[in-house]
């Protein structure tokens, strides 16, 4: 898929400069945890794709996530799970939850821009 | 690699990206031509009427044996292209993120999400020299409750691991596995010749088996700039305070004499 708009949750100021770096192609919006994800959500209504970390303040990854798939208004919108908790028993819980994949931290440009590119685009599910 | 400062990375990236774009370029190019040539090359394998083989045959098949080639090599050079970008890419955000900030509390707190996000350290241990005594302050950790070494309990080191104490003591970059150490890498935080303290690596992720030749970069890039961005925010920090104090003693005596 070619995102219209990415939204970045993660509570690590690195990552978020990170993510800049990777996708300058992609207009990015910026939350450091879910809560603060769910209201940038509401306002930005052309968000297709979200990279999400797990452990965050506030609200963490699976809370938010659950708060997406449970919406018909925003359960359509892609979720990749980006995260350093790598096990398989952690990957299975995303992939239920409704994220259409994951990404282990640290990771590589060509990973993400890989499972980006894999993910179908609008009408193509 | 030697560490460089933002702007010299920055330039870098832009010139990395800027080459794999072209080599992206020219194998799609060299794709295009593959196409056609395939296309030509059906075309020719058709038997003539006469039954002879087309004497464009030989020429064709040449052809399309050389972009073979030329396209698996520039498959190759995009490959490394992408792998050094991204390289660059961790070099040059975990330096912007050191120096963006005179908040000594964020300046470790990105030690820490480079330790964490960009070398896959499950356990660490940042430590700094107490001001007096033989022992280092354990600033900041991940996971120590684990360590089977117990070395870093009650927040402070007191010596014990070979690697640590010959890195706090001479500031050079240890890479494990070392005899009778636990830790993976001790990165040296570095003042102005001076050792002030070290990053302990003690245990990567279960995902990520081993430090790759390339976090070598990371991890000196750590050691020439975590200790001076530190520094930095420490000294904005203290004196800060003491204008401020100044500033409350000034209004004070200034109200005292209206």
């Amino acid at each position: 898929m070619k995102p219209k708009k990415v939204l970045v949750v993660d509570d690590s100021k690195l990552l978020h400069r990170m993510f800049e770096m990777m996708l300058r192609q992609y207009p990015l919006i910026h939350a450091y945890d879910g809560r603060e994800a769910l209201e940038r959500l509401a306002e930005h209504g052309d968000v297709d794709l979200i990279l999400l970390d797990m452990n965050m303040p506030r609200m963490n990854g699976l809370e938010f996530l659950a708060a997406v798939k449970g919406k018909p208004e925003t359960s359509h919108i892609h979720v990749v799970i980006v995260t350093t908790e790598g096990k398989e028993i952690d990957t299975d819980r995303g992939i239920k939850a409704g994220a259409s994949a994951y990404v282990k931290k640290p990771f590589r440009n060509e990973e993400l821009n890989t499972v980006i590119n894999s993910l179908p685009g609008e009408g193509e599910q | 690699m030697s560490p460089q400062d933002p702007q010299t990375l920055a330039a870098e990236v832009q010139g990395a990206t800027k080459r794999a774009n072209e080599v992206l370029k020219e194998l799609a190019s060299a794709l295009e031509r593959a196409s056609s040539l395939a296309q030509s090359l059906n075309q020719a394998r058709e038997p003539r009427r006469d039954g002879e083989s087309p004497p464009q045959m030989e020429e064709l098949t040449r052809r399309l044996a050389d972009l073979e080639s030329d396209r698996t090599e520039l498959s190759t050079r995009l490959a490394e292209f992408e792998q050094q970008t991204g390289r660059l890419m961790n070099l040059y955000v975990a330096t912007y993120q050191l120096h963006a900030t005179l908040d000594p509390s964020e300046v470790q707190s990105t030690i820490g999400e480079i330790a964490v996000n960009l070398l896959g350290a499950e356990r660490y241990a940042l430590l700094f020299w107490k001001s007096e005594g033989n022992e280092c302050e354990v600033a900041l950790s991940q996971d120590l409750e684990h360590d089977p070494g117990n070395l870093f309990a009650g927040r402070t080191y007191g010596g014990g691991d070979p690697a640590v104490d010959a890195t706090l003591s001479d500031g050079v970059l240890r890479i494990g596995p070392i005899e009778g150490s636990e830790a993976l890498a001790v990165v040296p935080l570095t003042v102005q010749g001076t050792t002030v303290g070290a990053l302990v690596l003690l245990k990567l992720f279960d995902h990520k088996a081993s430090l790759r030749p390339d976090d070598r970069d990371l991890l000196d890039l750590l050691a020439a700039h975590a200790a001076s961005a530190l520094f930095a925010a420490r000294v904005y920090a203290t004196t800060d305070r003491k204008l401020k104090t100044l500033e409350s003693l000034v209004k004070l005596v200034r109200r005292g004499g209206a």
